[in-house]
């Protein structure tokens, strides 16, 4: 009797053990990357509108993290950075055109991601994970450049932003993918109404991944979901049943639907009893976009937008959920950033990082399991372009450069700092301050308005912590090919793949490259 | 077990426990009152409203128990009037708390006729306290102090702790001197017990643990008592100069204001966990709040006003929207709420909550227990903005109704000087507009882009009503006669060795 007690003991135990390790081995990870979206958007980070339920429900069961950034302020390098876990100077996503400019995947251009980097989805599969990503990839829309030459196994959206609609004949609609085929194109099959900001695009966004999640936990796959919906960037949309909902706007309103998505997505995650075996990570590609005035987001307490390297353009609203692991309630105040996402998912899978490149990010699993609740000590690079603008250690961030944009643009009404003209700061020309950098305490003045002075003896102090850590990494900074210098008409989507199939090819010009011109 | 068996269980299981609500209700001592009112702090101070570094954990988990509110205001964007607010529930124009502040030799005060929390709570035999910065006036003999407004028991500094010479005081161990002079000419700041002198100059350093302890001691003994109690905490937390003892010093990532905030946290920390102790915290409820926005002149030292525009002294959202929380375990559901909101509520609510009498006079606040306890609608429709110097030539500066907000008057501050928005500063003068400025708050709470008055029917339409409620509101304003305007006495400064001289530097306590 007590053997065979013993022995049906021992048979639970061992049970749940495998079971155990084997959950453990190879949770399923979703990273929900939003466009354009703030800081200061959710209610959890201080937006007084009533559009995030969901997202601070999700914050109070799982980690915030108030000190999380982005590799750049602007969409396809701070993608790239998060996929390939290397900073975009590496990875190649920058120009060299000009100097400290942003560059990005408009549809005229030739470059893509490189096939020398290796994207998490690649990385992931040696562990039997399947991957699809849905919404927006903005790593090149030429055909070696897409998602399932990359390492997805299935894809649903757009390569490019849904700016439009065009005229077919000097400039195509950008196409809808499904998988490796189009199956139609904004602003026809896909529409969005530029009047009403009327589209259905995050919901069928939204019945994608439960659909994914879905058909994973029945085949019993560990999956990795790349959920990136893009209705925060402009043109902002909502589905019909949100729009006028919010009370902050179409923006808000977008935000609400998003929300709304994730709210669904947890939960049906719940419903299939995976929650304890799925690692969710919510972000956003980079700062709101305050040249879009009341149609853009909010970047809270700290200075400008999207497009610059002050905290309004990359510091991201950040949140880790994973019930049963990540202690619920929690705050870390540890430095991270999205190429954290890439290093931390690889150990989630249990995975090495590759050993054959530089990578910039770190591991976060004992900040998130708290393993450890000491701080990780590292610094944050922001990057304009070519240009290292500023360097975060600690509580104190040092700008070497400073930039908002150019006067010509701001004449224009185009401005990235409403109300927000930090004198010597906020600076309208490309100005230096690599001899003697502008010193912010970003623990004490967030919105980076008052610079510690030099003489102080802080000031000093922070120097000589600082000024090492960016001589090592210019020196022994290997920058990547820059693959956003040459733009082409030809090179535009006039006949993706799979359009023969809806009779939706249109003829290519000629080629005719020339160097894109990066305005800021 | 079948379904309908199911259902029938939980039923009467609701039932029960609804019986057995309905019976301690009405068995249980009336509910306690914890109030608690932060000095020059921002809407975007807290950790819960969206401060990337604050450290204020058990402000964190009162935020996270209980009722988050987004939209709440006070009356005044300076202390003393927005505390004669809090305490009367009447906009400070009627008890004459005006222009600007007072001072340690102001021969005003709140009116002994006004009815303040305490006065309202007194007749249920209630005991009170208050603890910390009073700012309703001194005056002759103590006139002023709280003990004469319903408060059986006082411990703290009457006005602002930089009411006094502070340069040679240690703000911070184990001997960093306080920034800046504060103010000169004037006597030591001084700790009071009651309507004594216990200390002059104020200990910084153990300052806010003979706070907390008094606190602890006050609800320790109603508890045991089994007597109700309201304990009025307005800190000095996180008002210039920044102060902190052992405890909270270079514990926080925020430097010196950082500091501040965390030995306030810490105190809130203490309460609620002699709340429990003392087996009360069921029945008691906590309200924190704070006076006014952020003094932002004091740059990296001073506040944050988050998303909102400007700051302490002005009238634009920065000034006057203030971070509250309402906790109340088993009461009150943990969620956030966007109802409109004032200190003004306080006095009704607690009044409605208590079983009391409001008092016989014109009051501005409506009862927030609807929204308090069944997450519901506020009764408050609009709020009202006056400058820090009302006038009835002027009348209101700007008006909320709904979630529009209608400016007539702006005017900077040199309280928000140093923000890189030039609405904000002391050298934006005053601005009158005809038609008003008028913001949709919920689409654009930094009041960042006015909407077209001229062009748009449906703001037109708005317009009439906020004019309306400005014409109803300002005909029912009577302005009591200005505390403020009475002046100032130096013999009327608090002094531990009345004799001495020379005067004001030699009152201390030996």
């Amino acid at each position: 009797m007590a053997a065979l007690t013993f022995t049906i003991l021992c048979a639970l135990v061992c049970c749940s053990l495998t079971e155990k390790q084997l959950n453990a081995s190879s949770p399923n990870i979703i990273i929900m990357l939003m466009d354009d979206m703030g800081w200061g958007d959710l209610g959890v980070l201080g937006q007084p509108s009533k559009e995030t339920p969901n997202l601070d429900a999700m914050a109070t069961q799982g980690m915030l993290l108030p000190n999380f950034y982005t590799a750049n302020p602007l969409c396809s390098p701070s993608r790239a950075a998060l996929l390939t876990g290397r900073l975009p100077i590496r990875n190649g996503f920058y120009t060299t055109n000009a100097h400290a400019r942003n560059a990005y995947t408009p549809q005229e251009i030739v470059g893509g991601i490189s096939k020398d980097e290796i994207l998490l989805p690649q990385m992931l599969k040696k562990k039997g994970y399947a991957s699809k990503i849905i919404g927006k990839w903005h790593l090149g829309h030429r055909p070696q450049y897409l998602p399932l030459e990359n390492g997805f196994e299935e894809w649903f959206g757009a390569p490019n932003c849904h700016f439009g609609p065009y005229d077919s004949s000097n400039r195509p609609n950008i196409p809808v993918y499904n998988n490796s085929e189009m199956v139609g194109r904004y602003y026809e099959e896909f529409v969005i109404d530029r009047k009403t900001g009327e589209s259905n695009l995050t919901e069928i966004y939204l019945m994608e991944g439960l659909d994914f999640i879905y058909r994973q936990t029945m085949a019993q796959r560990p999956f990795f979901l790349y959920w990136a919906p893009d209705a925060t960037h402009a043109p902002v949309y909502a589905s019909k049943h949100f729009l006028g909902r919010s009370q902050r706007g179409r923006y808000g309103d977008a935000v609400m639907e998003l929300d709304y998505s994730v709210g669904q997505i947890l939960s049906w995650l719940q419903t299939l009893s995976i929650a304890n075996n799925t690692f969710v990570f919510f972000t956003s590609d980079n700062g709101a976009a305050l040249m879009s005035g009341i149609n853009g987001g909010s970047n809270g307490p700290f200075l400008c937008g999207k497009e610059t390297t002050f905290e309004g353009g990359m510091r991201e609203p950040a949140i880790a959920w994973w019930p049963g692991h990540i202690k619920e309630g929690t705050v870390s105040f540890q430095l991270a950033n999205v190429m954290d996402l890439f290093t931390t998912s690889l150990s989630l899978a249990g995975l090495s990082p590759p050993d054959d490149r530089i990578l910039d990010g770190l591991d976060l699993t004992p900040v998130f399991l708290s393993y450890s609740h000491k701080l990780k000590d590292r610094p944050i690079f922001y990057y304009r372009g070519n240009e290292l603008m500023a360097v975060r250690l600690g509580q104190y961030k040092a700008h070497y450069w400073t930039w908002s944009n150019s006067v010509e643009e701001l004449k224009q009404g185009i401005n990235f700092c409403p109300g927000q003209d930090v004198p010597g700061v906020t600076t309208h020309t490309q100005t230096q301050h690599t001899l003697q950098p502008l010193v912010f305490h970003l623990g004490q003045d967030p919105g980076e308005k008052f610079p510690i002075s030099v003489l102080t003896k802080e000031y000093q102090d922070v120097l000589l912590r600082i000024s090492p850590i960016v001589e090592h990494h210019k020196r022994t900074l290997i920058a990547g090919v820059p693959q956003l210098n040459m733009c082409d008409l030809a090179v535009m989507n006039w006949a993706p793949a799979g359009c023969e199939k809806l009779d939706k090819c249109l003829k290519a010009p000629a080629s005719d490259p020339w160097k894109c011109d990066w305005s800021h | 077990m079948s379904d309908m068996f199911v259902i029938t269980v939980r039923l009467c299981a609701g039932v029960l426990s609804t019986l057995l609500l309905l019976l301690s209700g009405s068995l249980a001592s009336p509910p306690n009152f914890v109030l608690l009112f932060a000095d020059d702090l921002g809407f975007g101070d807290l950790g819960s409203f969206g401060h990337p570094t604050s450290a204020t954990p058990n402000l964190d988990r009162l935020a996270a128990a209980g009722l988050r509110f987004t939209d709440f205001y006070c009356t005044s964007a300076v202390c003393s009037p927005s505390r004669a607010s809090l305490l009367t529930g009447r906009y400070q124009t009627r008890s004459g708390i005006y222009p600007g502040v007072l001072y340690p030799g102001s021969r005003g005060g709140l009116p002994l006729n006004e009815t303040t929390i305490a006065e309202v709570l007194k007749p249920l035999g209630y005991a009170t306290a208050a603890i910390g910065k009073w700012h309703l006036g001194f005056g002759a003999n103590g006139t002023f102090l709280p003990t004469n407004q319903g408060f059986d028991h006082y411990l703290g500094i009457p006005y602002s702790h930089d009411m006094g010479p502070c340069k040679n005081l240690t703000c911070f161990p184990p001997d960093v001197k306080c920034y800046g002079w504060c103010d000169v000419g004037t006597v030591f700041v001084p700790l009071m017990h009651d309507d004594a002198i216990e200390q002059q100059p104020v200990d910084f350093l153990n300052l806010e643990r003979s706070y907390s302890d008094f606190a602890v001691n006050f609800i320790t003994t109603s508890a045991n008592k089994k007597q109700p109690f309201f304990l009025y905490y307005p800190a000095h937390h996180t008002h210039y100069p920044q102060f902190a003892g052992p405890d909270a010093a270079g514990k926080s990532l925020r430097g010196p204001f950082g500091d501040s905030l965390l030995e306030l946290d810490n105190t809130i920390g203490n309460l609620l966990e002699t709340l429990e102790k003392t087996g009360v915290i069921n029945n008691t409820l906590v309200f924190f709040t704070a006076d006014n926005g952020p003094e932002l002149m004091r740059m990296s030292r001073g506040g944050n006003s988050g998303l909102l525009k400007c700051g302490k002294g002005t009238t634009y959202e920065g000034g006057m929207r203030e971070p509250a929380v309402a906790f109340w375990q088993g009461t009150i559901k943990p969620g956030v709420t966007h109802e409109l909101a004032s200190t003004l509520d306080i006095l009704p609510t607690i009044t409605k909550l208590a079983g009391a009498k409001l008092p016989p006079v014109m009051l501005d606040g409506v009862d927030l227990t609807e929204v308090l306890i069944n997450n519901g609608k506020s009764e408050r429709e609009s709020m009202m903005f006056y400058p820090t110097d009302p006038s009835e030539q002027y009348g209101l500066f700007a008006l909320r109704l709904g979630k529009y907000k209608a400016h007539f008057y702006t005017r900077g501050a040199a309280h928000s000087a140093t923000t890189p928005d030039h609405d904000c500063p002391g050298s934006a003068r005053l601005k009158a507009f005809d038609p008003p400025l008028i913001f949709d708050l919920e689409a654009d709470p930094s009041e960042n882009y006015p909407l077209n008055v001229t062009e748009s029917p449906e703001v037109q339409a708005v317009l009439e009503q906020i004019k309306k409620a400005k014409q109803q509101f300002e005909s029912s304003m009577v302005f009591g006669a200005s505390q403020i305007g009475k002046g100032s006495d130096p013999n009327l400064e608090p002094c531990c060795s009345p004799q001495c001289s020379p005067k004001p530097s030699c009152c201390r306590c030996s």
